[in-house]
C-alpha cells in the first residue's frame, strides 16, 4: 500500500460528509417492519419452545414406531375389545364350517346351494358395513349387537337349511326340492 | 481489541433481537448517517441511497437472528447496504467498463505508486470515474475491504479485483493530476 492509499484509508471518515434525513427514513423503516411480523422466528429460539418442540418430536417418533409395530395387528385392534374379537372369531369359524357343510352336501341341488349362498353374501356385505361402522365408533353397543345379530342370522339360516334337509331325508328322498 | 469491536453495541443489538423498537431506533440512529454515505457513494443520488438504506435496515432488523457477532454490527450492516447498492446498480445499468474485458492485459501491469493527495481532490476525482471503477475504488480505499472480500461482493476473482483496482487507481490519479 502506497502513501496515496494509506492517506485515503486513514481519512475515510472525511468521505462521510452527508447527513441522512433521519426521521423520514425511520418512518419508512418502521412501516416496513410493521408489514411483516418479524418476531415469529425468535419465538422458536426460546428455551421453552425448544423443550416443547423436543417433546412433540419424541411423541411423533414414538407414535410413528408404535403405528408401524401394531399395524400388522390392525385388523384385530379395530375391535372394541378382546371379548368382541373372540365372539367374532367363534362365529366366523362356525359360519364358515357350516357354509362348507352346505357346499359339500350332496343332497342339495346346485340351485338351492346358489340361493343359500346369495343369502350368505348379502349378510356378508351387511357384516362389512358393520365392521366399518365399528372402526369409526368403537364403543357403539348397537353396532356390536348388530354384528352378533348378523352372525346369529347366518347360523339360524344354516341350521334351518340343514334341519330341513335332514327332515326331508327321513320319509323319502324325493321331497327335498323345495326352496327356503 | 478485535473482540471488543465485534461486540460493540451488543446490549442494544440483543434488545433489538428481542423486538424492542426503541432499541431498534437507537441502533438506527447510530448507523444511519454512515450507511447513508455508503449508499450515496455507490448510487450517486439521494433518492436511491435513501431507498437502499431503508431496505437494508428493514432487512437487518428482520434477520438480526442471523447476526452472530462474527463481525461488528456496523460491518454486517454495511455489507447489506453495499450488496443492495451493487445489485441495484446491476439491474439499472449495463456496465460502461466491463470488468472482464481488462482481465488479460492487466495481469502484468505494474501497480502505480503515488504520494498522498488532498482528500478534496480525491473526492472530486472519484466522482468523475466511470461507475465500475468508482465501485472498486470505493470498496478498497474508502470502505476498506481487501481483494478477497471485494471478489465476494462483486462476484469476481481476487486477481480480477486486484488488476481492476490498479487500473481504476491509475485512472483516478490521471484525473486528479488534471484537476
Amino acid at each position: 500500500m502506497d502513501n496515496f492509499e494509506r492517506h485515503i484509508r486513514h481519512n475515510a471518515g472525511q468521505f462521510d460528509g452527508h447527513k441522512a434525513d433521519k426521521d423520514k427514513m425511520w418512518a419508512k423503516i418502521s412501516e416496513g417492519l410493521r408489514q411483516e411480523k418479524p418476531k415469529v422466528i425468535p419465538l422458536w429460539k426460546r428455551p421453552l419452545f425448544r423443550v416443547a418442540a423436543s417433546v412433540l418430536l419424541l411423541l411423533g417418533i414414538a407414535s410413528f414406531f408404535g403405528l408401524a409395530v401394531f399395524n400388522n395387528s390392525a385388523d384385530k385392534t379395530q375391535y372394541a375389545s378382546k371379548e368382541l374379537m373372540e365372539i367374532d372369531m367363534y362365529y366366523k369359524d362356525l359360519v364358515s364350517y357350516q357354509v362348507q357343510l352346505v357346499k359339500n352336501n350332496q343332497a342339495l341341488s346346485e340351485e338351492n346351494k346358489a340361493e343359500f349362498l346369495s343369502f350368505m353374501d348379502e349378510l356378508d356385505t351387511e357384516y362389512e358395513v358393520l365392521k366399518k361402522e365399528m372402526q369409526k365408533n368403537l364403543d357403539n353397543e348397537q353396532v356390536l349387537e348388530a354384528i352378533v345379530g348378523n352372525y346369529k342370522k347366518r347360523i339360524e339360516l344354516i341350521e334351518n337349511l340343514l334341519h330341513q334337509l335332514n327332515e326331508s331325508k327321513k320319509p323319502n328322498g324325493d321331497d327335498y326340492g323345495y326352496t327356503l | 481489541m478485535e473482540t471488543d469491536i465485534r461486540f460493540t453495541h451488543r446490549s442494544i443489538v440483543e434488545q433489538c433481537k428481542a423486538g424492542n423498537s426503541s432499541s431498534q431506533y437507537e441502533l438506527y440512529s447510530r448507523y444511519v448517517d454512515a450507511m447513508y454515505n455508503v449508499g450515496l457513494r455507490f448510487l450517486g443520488n439521494t433518492e436511491d441511497a435513501e431507498d437502499i438504506v431503508q431496505d437494508s435496515f428493514v432487512e437487518a432488523f428482520k434477520n438480526l437472528d442471523h447476526f452472530k457477532y462474527e463481525s461488528s454490527f456496523g460491518a454486517w450492516l454495511k455489507r447489506i447496504v453495499i450488496n443492495k447498492s451493487i445489485n441495484h446498480l446491476k439491474t439499472k445499468r449495463i456496465s460502461v467498463v466491463p470488468m472482464e474485458a481488462h482481465e488479460f492485459h492487466l495481469a502484468d501491469e505494474e501497480p502505480v505508486e503515488a504520494e498522498a493527495v488532498d482528500i478534496l481532490k480525491v473526492k472530486k476525482g472519484i466522482a468523475q470515474l466511470p461507475d465500475g471503477y468508482r465501485e472498486i475504488i470505493n470498496l478498497y480505499l474508502i470502505e476498506g475491504y481487501d481483494h478477497v472480500e471485494i471478489g465476494e461482493i462483486l462476484g469476481i476473482s481476487t486477481s480480477t479485483s486486484k488488476s481492476q483496482y490498479h487500473r481504476a487507481k491509475k485512472k483516478l490519479l490521471e484525473i486528479i493530476n488534471e484537476l
